[in-house]
């Protein structure tokens, strides 16, 4: 056999690149049938002879004999001898896939068993010729063309423009027979293309110390900068900034031969779905857009296998059998799409089926009855949350398991390798009209926005897509929110308890630690910097010694000789030329021994069951850098974090564009008495509704999320936009009104929504019975400003009293649930149950809307149920309910 | 950062056929040589960040032009006692297995030049000290230098992980 090793690796890369394209060629043809494109199947005879002939010549019989039979079949379609059916597809199919593991495994080739395919090839090939396929002549060959070795990336020549233009031309090979421009399927051939001039071969080590260079570069030309700045000479500052742009752009140049098309991976999609679908017995058409759009060589070959399992998951459990769709009226083929596009410096990839989608309930019956959630929590998650509730781990909602899904590892892996990947993945569903599933990726790996944070005097990165959220806990309160169970800290959050991880200890060495667990003793108490971060998983909190500043970091590997760390995730070098580690989120978890259980079984603790006093969560910010705000929790639809340049000014209004629409933006200090706010690269935005819209506040820096007191001091630093102020760890809070700064910020948005309709419930009476103090205030205030005139009480037996005056006007309730002496339910109870309130709606105010209470209150006559602070919907429920007070009796 | 000597990289530059080159340089008293074609460079870039649950004898990484180079405390794989850094200690960096490794040294030496004819095995009664390590010994005026095999050396570092 040939020995030389370099031959034989370009016996490989050629080959590869030969077979790259078979399958979408070969799907071409059978969809081409008698009139397929004469070009594919040449350019696919050619690339089976090539081989052929190398193989023959280097001495692999068993790829020679496989590629000879396989010559055969195509030598007859070419000559439209064979006209290929689906079977003879399939057999060229798995023909061709077996050269490929042939190929790649060369050393064992000889010994491989192709027996099978070569005599039913050649079975193929004797009943469609009128004359005996060409005899086996291990002696033809063609000379294989020398090319560089194996391991490269292609790279433009002329290059970098950041549109994402295809990098290599045959790589955009079409797959569905309509398109009419297959002439780039030839490219597979060993014919040269026209683009093949504009490019060179790059090894990827090469490519890598580029970006090593390039980011040294950046590091000195800092320091350049610095020591220039300190001279003040305007001659050499010139030069300098010159220097600094240049610096940028290369790297940014070297960062963009690492991009490589989507369509690398989305090419494998057009065989799968069509060899699943016949094996399921369904019919489906795979569209795919947005094969140009380019992410770097790393994501290209980590987002492979989550994809696949997202698409075979739409085919397997989304998409039905036809006769099912045709009983919906659905049309019989269904349709798959996966689609990819650019969206705010990430990658958006969409894989959308308009199958059977999923159910809600199912999924929240499944999750209770494996004890996963409870009854009550289970209830009381919103449809939407229940629906990601497939990315739960052990969580397959598969009724029977089959060989294509549902093996027991599911979504919970699809989602815990996106988001090593620093990705997010999301689903959102229709029942019975199909489901959607949102990939969010970075255009690289190579470089992680990341904060830096300190042990002892050593810094650490931590990817910011592992982490969730900062919490502060101020030594005075330690004692209170961390406790220990069976040796470990934990911390109570939101009233869950979070299990907590010192980084300190888990970095340190044995006799650091011991020598650290002293020092920590005697130390005074301190203010606990607590990360709280989500490893897939788990979700704990990482207290460390001491944050720094978010920084994009290029991620350098470890070698070989730290596998063993499991903790670190790589390493980086900082702005100063400092080597930092970065930390692996699940790692940690693995090496602190961290388990589910611990996290959340026993641990659920009611937060609002224990303490006698209201309360309600609310988000804590800054503004200036030691003004703090707070917004209470059921206002805020959504946060976003984003760069300062993505915010932009059109006519004295900041807006946040997306790709089809825009947000307006507020910003305190425009509105309200604060401090200017600070100017930093990225932006925090709290995304709430008002007046049917949705509107941004542009927030510095988010604190944490909280419980809140109730009680507010409404009157010291009130003004608009501005409910009041309560002090929160010795520090005031001033608690926002986000409708209020809306209606000041942009009131051409706001007000035609909220003044729409006033005219018909003008000075109609509202009795509301609230014992929160702050609560009761909120909802009158709010009412009254809609010109209603309202009556409230402090609970239900006060209400019920007042009922009695038969003088008493009161055109509609809305009370709380939850207050002493009667609550809520009984009040309606006795409402709905006395003729003299015939026809009298009632709205239930709840912090949370469970099932139970629902249901309850629906046997009570409660005609609706609104969230307390969520004004827009009880605005529409108090519209909705107050016409029908004369009419006929309501119905829910 | 100052590279004290840029070793030759390129094959060609050795001398005439049966003489080999070597790195040599101290631990201790311990003269120890390296082939020159294994070592990419010899800096005295010795700022080290600690690396947490590395093996023993990883004493560190450095920033070497923008890479993250592992840094391996030689005294430490051959077992002897643990010293203080000083303003001697170097970082010879060799290439292996693809990766650039630094092993700290106290002080570096002269390149030697020997036939390979005059390369001895190694002497059973070396004091102590493990001898898989080495590859051979070569008798110099005034002492004895062993030659230090890396493969075996750095591959021990993987096994203790």
């Amino acid at each position: 056999m040939f020995q030389d090793e370099s031959i034989i690796q370009d016996f490989v890369t050629e080959s590869n690149e030969h077979l790259a394209h078979v399958e979408s060629q070969l799907l071409e043809i059978e969809a081409g049938g008698a009139n397929s494109n004469i070009e594919t199947v040449n350019a696919l005879f050619r690339a089976v002879h090539s081989i052929k002939g190398a193989a023959g010549f280097l001495g692999f019989d068993t790829v020679n004999k496989l590629a000879h039979s396989l010559e055969n079949v195509m030598d007859l379609v070419r000559n439209r001898a064979l006209v290929p059916t689906a079977e003879t597809v399939d057999l060229l199919l798995r023909s061709c896939d077996q050269l490929k593991s042939l190929i790649n495994d060369l050393a064992n080739s000889n010994s491989a068993d192709v027996s099978a395919l070569v005599s039913a090839l050649d079975g193929v090939a004797n009943m469609n010729s009128s004359h005996a396929p060409e005899p086996f002549d291990p002696n033809t060959f063609a000379k294989p063309t020398p090319t560089p070795p194996v391991e490269a990336v292609e790279v433009v020549a002329p290059p970098l423009a950041p549109a994402p233009t295809p990098i290599i031309e045959h790589v955009e090979t079409p797959v569905s027979a309509t398109a009419n421009n297959s002439a780039p399927a030839t490219a597979a051939s060993s014919e040269a293309t026209p683009a093949a001039d504009a490019n060179i071969r790059v090894s990827v080590g090469l490519l890598d110390r580029l970006m090593n260079l390039a980011g040294e570069l950046v590091l000195s030309r800092n320091q350049l900068l610095q020591a220039v700045n300190s001279l003040g000479r305007p001659e050499v500052e010139t030069i300098s900034s010159r220097l600094d742009q240049v610096t940028s752009e290369l790297q940014e140049a070297v960062m963009q031969t690492r991009m490589q098309p989507l369509a690398n991976v989305f090419s494998r999609f057009p065989r799968l779905v069509r060899d699943l679908s016949a094996k399921l017995g369904k019919q489906c058409d795979l569209n795919i857009s947005g094969k140009d759009v380019e992410v770097d060589k790393s994501i290209i070959e980590a987002i492979g296998d989550p994809l696949v399992h997202l698409v075979r998951n739409s085919l397997d459990h989304g998409v039905e059998l036809p006769d099912v769709r045709s009983r919906k009226g659905k049309k019989p083929i269904g349709a798959i799409a996966l689609e990819a596009s650019h969206q705010a410096g990430r990658v958006l990839i969409v894989v959308r089926d308009d199958g059977a989608g999923i159910d809600p309930a199912r999924l929240r019956s499944k999750a209770v009855s494996k004890g996963i959630l409870t009854a009550e929590q289970a209830s009381a998650l919103s449809d939407e949350d229940a629906v990601n509730l497939i990315f739960h781990p052990g969580f397959s909602t598969a009724e029977t398991i089959t060989d294509v899904s549902g093996r027991g590892v599911g979504m919970d892996v699809v989602k815990s390798n996106i988001t090593k990947l620093g990705g997010t993945v999301e689903v959102v569903s229709e029942l019975g009209r199909g489901t959607t599933i949102l990939v969010k990726l970075p255009l690289t790996l190579a470089i992680i926005p990341s904060l830096i944070v300190h042990s002892g005097n050593a810094p650490f990165a931590i990817s910011q897509a592992s982490i969730v959220e900062l919490v502060r806990v101020s030594a005075n309160e330690a004692d209170k929110r961390i406790s220990t169970i069976n040796g470990s800290e934990v911390l109570k959050l939101r009233g869950r308890l979070l299990p907590l991880v010192r980084l300190g200890k888990i970095l340190a060495t044995a006799e650091q630690s011991r020598a650290r667990a002293e020092q920590d003793d005697l130390k005074t108490p301190r203010n606990l910097d607590i990360i709280v971060v989500d490893a897939g998983a788990v979700r704990y909190g990482l207290i460390v010694d001491g944050l720094q500043d978010s920084e994009e970091i290029v991620v350098k590997p470890l070698g070989r000789h730290l596998k063993g760390s499991i903790c670190l995730a790589g390493a980086t070098i900082l702005g100063d030329g400092r080597v930092a580690f970065i930390l692996d989120a699940n790692g940690i978890a693995a090496y602190a021994e961290l388990q589910r259980s611990d996290s959340q079984a026993e641990q659920e603790e009611d937060a609002l069951g224990s303490g006698a006093e209201e309360t309600q969560a609310a988000l804590m910010l800054t503004n200036g850098p030691e003004e703090y705000f707070a917004i209470p929790m059921a206002v805020i639809k959504r946060l976003e974090r984003v760069q300062k340049e993505q915010v932009h000014e059109v006519g004295g209004q900041r807006l946040l564009e997306y790709e089809k629409e825009t947000l307006t933006l507020l910003s305190l200090d425009d509105l309200i008495r604060a401090e200017p706010r600070p100017d930093q690269a990225w932006l925090y935005v709290v995304v709430f509704e008002a007046g049917g819209r949705e509107i941004g506040l542009i927030v510095p820096k988010l604190v944490e999320i909280r419980q809140l007191s109730t009680n507010v001091d409404f009157r010291t630093l009130r003004e608009p936009g501005v409910i009041g102020s309560l002090v929160v760890d010795r520090r005031t809070v001033r608690l926002l009104d986000v409708h209020e700064l809306a209606s000041k910020g942009c009131p051409q948005l706001t007000v035609p929504a909220e003044a729409e309709g006033l005219e018909d419930v003008r000075e109609l009476r509202i009795m509301l019975v609230e014992d929160s103090n702050f609560f009761r205030t909120q909802v009158s205030h709010f009412l009254e400003t809609l010109g209603h005139d309202v009556v409230a009480f402090e609970d239900g037996q006060a209400a019920w009293e007042a009922l009695q005056d038969p003088k008493r006007q009161v055109d509609l309730v809305v009370t709380d649930i939850e207050m002493p002496r009667m609550n809520g339910f009984e009040l309606c109870r006795r409402i709905k149950t006395d003729a003299r309130f015939d026809g009298l709606p009632v709205i239930a105010l709840t912090s949370l809307a469970g099932e139970d209470d629902v249901a309850h209150g629906r046997e009570v006559g409660i005609d609706d149920y609104q969230v307390k602070m969520d004004r827009d919907k009880l605005l529409t429920a108090v519209r909705r309910l107050l016409p029908n007070r004369r009419g006929e009796l309501l119905s829910v | 950062m100052t590279a004290l000597m840029q070793a030759p990289t390129a094959t060609g530059v050795a001398a005439s056929t049966g003489e080999q080159e070597f790195i040599t340089f101290y631990l201790g008293d311990l003269l120890l040589g390296i082939d020159i074609h294994q070592v990419q460079e010899i800096n005295r870039n010795v700022d080290m960040t600690p690396v947490p649950h590395a093996p023993q004898a990883v004493r560190g990484v450095i920033n070497l032009r923008g890479e993250v180079v592992l840094v391996v405390d030689l005294r430490e794989v051959l077992g002897l006692p643990k010293s203080a850094l000083t303003r001697s200690n170097r970082n010879v960096i060799v290439k292996n297995g693809g990766e650039q490794i630094g092993l700290l040294v106290d002080r570096v030496a002269d390149v030697v030049r020997a036939n390979t004819d005059d390369l001895d095995p190694m002497p059973e009664n070396l004091r102590g000290i493990d001898q898989r390590f080495f590859k051979a010994v070569y008798k110099l005026e005034l002492g004895l230098l062993v030659i230090l095999d890396v493969n075996v050396t750095l591959a021990s570092i993987c096994n203790e992980s």
